[in-house]
């Protein structure tokens, strides 16, 4: 263990150690230790079942551990009950909120109020509430007399902060908190633990995405099967490589497993939607899925790509659009009739689309078979031996088929989901948000399942709001934007970096366009928002005459537009094309930290009369700033 | 919890000795090893047809009831269903021959069934209100069309229902037995019953994974109003006269004999066998106490306490086995 510095650190908070949980035979923690110091923020890491949650919920009271010491501030600490944890400063913000529904925000906030004999003081509330929200930086983004149901994930997880600052904790333990956050969402979550971090709270982080890991945290812990593995490490002392060895013990190579050269590459459409509309998320959504291939859906949370899935499902009604199979154009009112055209579904939410708790694993396994199947039987008896190979090529456990299926890790249970499906050999296979809780070890397999299905044939659609999962499993992504489909583009061409550009909500590119609108009226001209790469661009917005020859969502080699040499050069000021039919000016935008927005460019016919470069400098500046004052 | 946890796995025979079924099977002998020293009379062979024969009627409307709770529904309507088919099958039967009289009877018990299901599964009404109105209206239904009076004038060869055998075993109980293994079979083994567990255990996955939920979500009901008439049919046949009053009360014979059978009122947990041991518990503490000589105001405090006892000591052992 790595103990560099560690004397010119404050002293610890609370320690765990020795720490031990069993619920019934199941031995949830055997040893687990951990370090909470004023002033710093510390990732609690593990694979699924690796007793992560278990220590967060012994920390904040609600379960009792079957042994171990904990200290707060050198004392022992024995909780009874999460209203015990919190008058000791204690408080946990989880991943499903454990906020009341029906309560508004203020009274939420101050709901372990409620408990105490008396009256209670709404105007006192409203402007103790008012301070804290706006030492978090978020006074006006909400509003405190919403019925909580009505806020959004981001909201609630907001009212959770507020509501354990209201107790002034001193430490709080996030767990999982950007499960169902957007990247917006989640850079603003880390400024407020940033700002509790630097108010000299203890913070712990429990989360199994690297990035943000690594993002947020000075130190870690790393939890396996029970232990503690690494404990109270400098976060920068270690590699993604290397947690990710201590979370599964072992090596596991290459995350995404690399398609195989054998796959047969065809141009034949299997699956196709046009123009889709179902009302209010889903606007305009088209893609086409050919055979053998992955197809990444990508956007934000919330963008419609989820709701277009289950409206192709039938879950919910379309109101416009096609969908075809295989050029035939159908229509399914409900989810049986995909799966007899040869759709197959792994819905977003596992426990309440996806598992059936009552019955056992091979009951789930064949519930979609049970779905396809005519005829009075079950049918069960000739599936046997596809679900043999299915369990022997997917890892499963063959001697618990007649087991419940709750008593199996989440990513465990993905696997049989997914399973499901491939016992009905689908022709395309949507899978919507496919490893959303699963470790990463299963992860790895879950990728080299989808990819083995691709080889042999089969078109898979991934809905995903991981990009870096998105960009290494898929070979083409479409990607959604407040209901609309708004770029399909090769895998290859894209970054991280441009995908959360492309999948920016409309409201915050909203400007933007509103610029190029003006730009395109005022000077006659050709105005578009592009992403520039070496020699290639994507453009994200255009607007007026198409001189350029950009259209949204497309990508290009810069010499197949009509202004290779004005995007070549990168000027903000008129650059000619070598036949003087175009000149072109570009304004590059970044942000305050520094990434790169995009370019702003202008482009007139040749003979056209220039505007001033500096007028159009300034004014995209301007735009800028303004955005930036906004966030 | 881990994968390693649970493949600590149960064997077949410790999961057949597990079963809830077999708790409740050891439950019923229990009883029945304990009522057999209290009275003399339980063990003869007369009294254990008499335990039989009481338990055609509640056994019957059990079947659909237990098809109903499995979907996670309650059929509060069954006992207003029966007095209101027997009604009907009494007055068919001054002018029709017993062949055409009992399927229009059933078919109108189906009838029934088919729109409060429609209204339960595809408008989406409570299955508690709408068969509580259903409730009200069979009753009501059954005074008016028997004018406020018992019917009798019955065809005696009505009673062949019952009083036939084959094998030493009455009618009656054979067609019990008969329906009991039906019942198991279509909800063991095939297509229709295992959507029914599906449908009632996540009505979404069901339906995400093309299960036809609508149809199997109204056919319970179908099957629990239908068993009603059939139910109703038995019991004209031993009584030989309609009732307007029939059957009150039958509902929550039926839905006690289903829990203390182990089912979930949430649906997707239960199983046939299990209201099979329900049935006899509840027929053999009545007879029992009978036998005795405990006066029927208090049987419904001994009922009562089983139905009682028996959530919580299922409760109880659910609680152990999946507390994580």
């Amino acid at each position: 263990m790595n103990t560099l510095k560690s004397q010119t650190r404050t002293e610890p908070l609370l320690t765990a150690r020795g720490v031990s949980k069993a619920f019934g035979k199941t031995q949830a923690l055997t040893d687990a230790a951990l370090t909470l110091r004023p002033g710093e923020v510390v990732g609690l890491l593990g694979a699924n079942g690796a007793g992560k949650s278990t220590l967060s919920r012994i920390i904040s009271g609600h379960i009792q551990p079957s042994g171990g010491d904990i200290t707060l501030n050198g004392a022992p600490l024995v909780l009874t009950s999460t209203r015990n944890a919190l008058q000791q400063g204690i408080a946990l913000v989880a991943q499903e909120t454990s906020l009341a529904p029906d309560l508004t925000v203020l009274e939420n906030i101050f709901l372990p109020d409620l408990a105490t004999p008396g009256r209670l003081s709404f105007k006192a509330m409203r402007s103790k509430a008012s301070t804290l929200l706006s030492g978090l930086g978020h006074e006006h983004v909400l509003p405190l007399d919403a019925e909580v149901r009505l806020l959004s994930a981001a909201q609630r997880q907001l009212v959770e902060i507020a509501k354990a600052l209201a107790l002034d904790a001193r430490l709080v333990i996030f767990d999982e908190p950007t499960a169902s956050l957007s990247a917006t969402e989640v850079s603003r979550l880390f400024d407020i633990m940033a700002r509790l971090r630097d108010g000299g709270r203890a913070l712990a982080f429990v989360s199994h995405r690297l990035e943000e890991v690594f993002a947020i945290t000075d130190r870690v812990t790393i939890l396996r099967e029970g232990q503690s593995v690494v404990e109270d490490v400098e976060t920068s002392s270690l590699t993604q490589g290397d947690v990710i060895q201590h979370m599964v013990g072992r090596d596991i190579g290459a995350i995404y497993s690399a398609r195989s050269a054998s796959r047969p590459k065809t141009n034949e459409v299997v699956f196709e939607v046009r123009h889709l509309k179902s009302a209010p998320w889903v606007r305009d959504v088209s893609f086409a899925v050919h055979k053998g291939e992955i197809l990444g859906l990508g956007g934000l949370v919330g963008a419609g790509r989820s709701e277009a899935a289950e409206a192709i499902w039938g879950l919910r009604p379309h109101q416009d659009g096609e969908i075809l199979v295989r050029g035939r154009p159908v229509t399914f009112r409900k989810p049986a009739d995909a799966v007899r055209a040869g759709l197959g579904f792994v819905a977003e939410d596992r426990r309440a689309q996806n598992i059936v708790p009552d019955m056992s694993v091979r009951e789930n396994l064949l519930l979609a078979h049970l779905g396809l199947h005519r005829g009075f039987g079950r049918g069960y008896g000739k599936c046997t031996t596809r679900i043999a190979e299915l369990i022997k090529d997917l890892g499963l456990p063959a001697d618990r088929l007649d087991s419940s299926l709750l008593n199996f890790s989440g990513g465990m249970q993905q696997k049989i989901i997914i399973a499901r499906w491939l016992l009905t050999d689908p022709e395309v296979l949507i899978l919507d948000e496919p490893t959303k809780g699963v470790d990463i070890g299963t992860r790895s397999s879950i990728y080299r399942i989808l990819q083995g299905a691709a080889d042999a044939g089969m078109a898979v659609i991934v809905i995903s709001s991981d990009f870096e999962e998105l960009l290494g499993l898929a070979e083409r992504i479409v990607v959604v934007s407040d209901g609309y489909t708004i770029a399909d583009l090769p895998a290859a061409r894209l970054t991280e970096e441009k995908l959360t550009l492309l999948a920016a909500p409309r409201t915050s590119t909203a400007r933007n366009q509103a610029l190029l609108k003006a730009f395109a009226q005022e000077f006659e001209a050709d105005a578009f928002w592009t992403l520039l790469d070496r020699d290639d661009l994507i453009c994200l917005a255009q607007a007026g005459r198409t001189l350029a020859g950009l259209a949204p969502g497309e990508a290009l080699r810069f010499d197949e537009t009509r202004i290779p040499i004005a995007l070549a050069a990168r000027r903000n000021e008129f650059v000619k094309e070598s036949d003087d039919t175009h000149q072109t000016m570009l304004v590059q935008m970044t942000d305050k930290r520094g990434h790169d927005l995009g370019w702003i460019g202008v482009t007139l016919a040749g003979n056209a009369s220039a505007p001033s470069p500096d007028e159009i400098e300034a004014r995209v500046q301007a735009l800028l700033r303004a955005g930036e004052e906004d966030k | 919890m881990t994968d390693a946890a649970a493949s600590r796995g149960p064997g077949s025979i410790f999961k057949i000795l597990h079963s809830l079924e077999f708790r409740m099977f050891c439950l019923a002998l229990a009883l029945a090893v304990i009522l057999s020293f209290s009275s003399p009379v339980f063990l003869t062979e007369r009294n254990i047809f008499n335990i039989l024969d009481q338990s055609v009627v509640v056994g019957i409307v059990a079947v659909g009831m237990t098809f109903v709770i499995l979907i996670g529904g309650i059929d509060l309507s069954v006992g207003a269903v029966f007095g209101l088919t027997g009604i009907i099958l009494a007055q068919l039967l001054q002018t029709m021959p017993i062949s055409a009289a009992i399927p229009i009877a059933v078919l109108s018990g189906a009838a029934i069934g088919l729109f409060s299901g429609v209204l339960i599964a595809l408008i989406g009404l409570a299955p508690f209100v709408v068969t509580l109105g259903v409730m009200a209206i069979g009753r009501s239904l059954s005074f008016i069309f028997s004018g406020q009076r018992s019917i009798s004038g019955l065809p005696p060869e009505l009673e062949n229902i019952v009083y036939s055998s084959l094998l030493g075993i009455p009618a009656n109980v054979l067609f019990l037995i008969v329906l009991y293994l039906s019942a198991w079979g279509y909800l063991t083994y095939t297509k229709g019953g295992r959507t029914i567990y599906a449908v009632g255990s996540n009505r979404e996955a069901a339906r995400a994974a093309g299960l036809s939920v609508a149809t199997y979500s109204v056919l319970p009901y179908v099957v629990s109003s239908a068993l009603a008439s059939v139910a109703v049919t038995f019991s004209l046949a031993q009584v030989m006269s309609a009732d307007p009053m029939a059957g009150s009360g039958l509902e929550l014979d039926a839905i006690a004999a289903v829990v203390i059978g182990g089912a979930s009122l949430y649906g997707g947990r239960g199983s046939i066998i299990g209201t099979l041991m329900g049935v006899l518990i509840m027929v053999m503490i009545r007879n029992g106490l009978n036998l005795m000589g405990v006066s029927p105001f208090w049987q419904g405090t001994a009922i009562g306490s089983i139905i009682i006892i028996a959530l919580l000591a299922e409760r109880l052992i659910t609680w152990r086995s999946t507390r994580t």
